[in-house]
């Protein structure tokens, strides 16, 4: 009854006509086909032998003294100096975790392959570092600018530590790893002990890319989940809820961001009672978080849609209620499609964080500012350094996310109809 | 339903004497298109009944309301002593015991076969994981595609998908089986393995209905054919009757055209 037996195929011989190649061919093809193409040829060439000269000339001669000098500003801004234990315990907490949370991943993949029969191909190191050199590199960047040796020595430990994590997570008992999920809760909730409990460092003084990088991490991990509860509502047959839903959506989208951080830092004292009043910082991720939900939710509704109605009535045929429907049919699928423009949403989150300075939180972006301001580096053009030098962070931050999400895509498009 | 000797017919089961499902009376609108008009029919525990007739007559429509996929307007609609009712219990009742085959198989894309197969089991049975994959190998290897099972829909030809949705329908172990035109997405040479799966499963004593253009299973497998035109059940006889001698004229014009 099989009826995909192969057929046998039929040799054909091919006469292989002899391929001319090589760079002159290649150059007459491509560049100088036609006088008009030479010309543009000639054109380009020009500009980018210029640009490149003016480039490198610029790089070679450019002063980092004022990124020597305000490192620690732009990473983790008034950070009390005496505190830094705490910032690098909180690093180790973190690669830490990223060490066991990889471990498991790793072995309940290969549980999974296991009890379907299949074999499990474990990513190699090759592959680690093909997927996160760019953050890798981002590190060694910053390090160069380091002037003592301490930093690097840290940078080291804390990355034998996330190895050791690895290595160790193999020893981790069977019921933690099938609940992977409660490592990232298990280590965000010590990651902010080590900062803040103990008389710590609270949030309203974490500063700098340190307050980048927080912002978007919590703003995905609550917008995320604020959204997809949005979406669903908009769907739900429940009169009150949809409504609900629909309101919040239109009116937080229709409104621009700067808005919502402005009323956040300025407005949202007002309506709440004295006793209840929170950081700024909190403030600020409150609104982050409401406004990105919206658009999720938006995101998320255009993949619930992109399901086709069949595939509900297959679930309902079978006894599914609305609900396990919902969980087990139609979300995984919505999702799914939808992984590149969520991902897109998550990107322009962890830029937009740089909005906050302009409601006096001191992020990277502020740092760089303020750095320009200090009286040695007044007016003296460094913004030509700085900024570009604020910019390489956030192009390393979403150029990983963006590659982690085509490789997402890959991986899950397996049974694509 | 003019001929009251046709609605008589209409209700008379073949199969055992126990009514597995009843529908009587049953209307249902599209806006203000009328796609059932009075439907009698009542259907015997085993028996196979095979619903054929023009396209755009009512016969998708009609299977679909004994699971609830489209909600019947007025009339009665009993499976395996179950009335249909809005109450969400009921329904989610009668779809556990009403297993349901597509024309478009409306496989679960993004679960593997064997995982297509125990979701039902396993979320709506509450049946433990390994009973679940058991209760699947099994039946893959009724639908003769045991090797499938760790494959993906999309990397399954038609015939097989079809098979699959059947194994996964049949894991509910339901009382009824409703299949709406399952052969008619597929490439020719893939029906026969399909309705070959269906006579089997007809032969081990499923109670079915069948609508499909396949008259070759309609003449061979089914205890009665129900031939439905504009919404109406025109005539129901044994495919003998239905086939060699039928009394209206409606049916006659119909199988002139296709046979």
């Amino acid at each position: 009854m099989d009826t995909t037996a192969a057929t046998p195929v039929e040799k054909v011989s091919v006469v292989v006509a002899p391929r001319r190649s090589g760079p002159r061919v290649w150059m007459k093809k491509n560049l100088f086909s036609t006088w008009y193409n030479s010309l543009l040829t000639a054109v380009f060439g020009a500009l980018i032998v210029w640009v490149v000269f003016r480039l490198g000339r610029y790089l070679i001669n450019v002063d980092t003294e004022i990124i020597r000098v305000n490192l620690r500003l732009y990473m983790t801004g008034r950070f009390p100096s005496e505190q830094l234990s705490r910032l690098w315990a909180a690093v180790f907490v973190t690669t830490a975790g990223v060490g066991f949370f990889a471990r498991a991943i790793v072995r309940n993949g290969r549980r999974k392959a296991a009890e379907a029969g299949l074999g499990f191909e474990r990513s190699n190191w090759q592959d680690v570092v093909r997927r996160f050199w760019p953050i890798g590199a981002l590190v060694v960047f910053t390090l160069s600018f380091t002037e003592t040796i301490t930093p690097t020595l840290l940078t080291l430990v804390a990355a034998a530590i996330g190895v050791a994590a690895y290595w160790l997570g193999a020893a981790l008992p069977t019921w933690m790893v099938h609940r992977s999920w409660a490592i990232p809760l298990v280590g965000t909730l010590m990651f902010y002990v080590v900062l803040a409990g103990f008389g710590g460092v609270g949030w309203d003084l974490w500063q700098g890319f340190f307050v980048n990088i927080v912002l978007t991490i919590a703003g995905i991990s609550l917008a995320f989940p604020l959204g997809l509860m949005l979406a669903l509502g908009r769907r739900s047959t429940l009169p009150a809820v949809r409504y609900l839903s629909v309101t919040y959506i239109e009116f937080l989208r229709g409104v621009p961001m700067i808005t919502l951080l402005l009323m956040g830092a300025f407005a949202l004292g007002f309506l709440i009672p004295g006793d209840f009043q929170f950081s700024l910082f909190l403030r600020l991720l409150i609104a982050i978080t409401l406004f990105q939900a919206a658009y999720i939710a938006e995101v998320v509704r255009g993949g619930l849609q992109s399901v086709p109605h069949g595939q509900v009535e297959a679930g309902q045929s079978i006894g599914l209620s609305p609900w396990k429907t919902m969980r087990f049919v139609v979300l995984p699928q919505a999702l799914r499609n939808v992984i590149p423009a969520m991902v897109g949403q998550f990107i322009s989150l962890f830029k937009d964080t740089t909005l906050v300075f302009i409601v006096g939180l001191l992020d990277l972006l502020r740092a760089v500012q303020i750095s320009t301001a200090q009286p040695e580096f007044f007016a003296q053009g460094l913004e030509a350094v700085v900024l570009p030098f604020a910019a390489v962070y956030f192009w390393v931050g979403s150029f990983v996310m963006s590659r982690e999400s085509r490789r997402l895509e890959k991986k899950l498009g397996v049974g694509v109809r | 339903m003019t001929d009251p000797k046709v609605f008589s017919d209409a209700t008379q089961m073949a199969g055992t004497d126990e009514t597995m499902i009843e529908l009587s009376g049953v209307d249902k609108f599209f806006g203000d298109f009328q796609a059932l008009k009075n439907i009698n029919i009542r259907v015997g525990k085993q028996e196979v009944v095979v619903v054929i007739g023009p396209s755009g007559s009512g016969k998708s429509t009609m299977i679909r309301c004994i699971n609830r996929l489209e909600v019947h307007d007025s009339g009665r609609i009993v499976v395996g002593g179950i009335e249909l009712s809005d109450d969400i219990k009921n329904i989610q009742e009668i779809r556990k015991e009403t297993g349901m085959v597509f024309q478009q198989f409306n496989l679960f894309p993004h679960l593997s076969v064997i995982d297509n197969i125990t979701l039902g089991p396993r979320q709506v049975l509450n049946l433990p994981k390994g009973q679940a994959e058991e209760l699947g190998k099994e039946l893959l290897v009724k639908v003769q595609i045991p090797e499938q099972a760790n494959k993906y829909p999309g990397q399954l030809s038609g015939g097989q998908q079809q098979r699959v949705a059947i194994a996964r329908s049949l894991a509910m172990n339901p009382k009824v089986m409703l299949f709406d035109e399952p052969t008619s997405a597929l490439d020719p040479e893939m029906i026969k393995e399909v309705l070959d799966t269906m006579q089997e499963l007809a032969e081990s004593g499923m109670t079915m209905i069948v609508v499909t253009h396949e008259m070759g299973f309609a003449r061979e497998v089914a205890n009665r054919v129900v031939f439905m035109a504009d919404g109406e059940i025109v005539e129901v006889g044994t495919p003998e009757h239905f086939f060699d001698d039928p009394t209206e004229d409606r049916t006659k014009l119909f199988l002139s055209q296709i046979l």
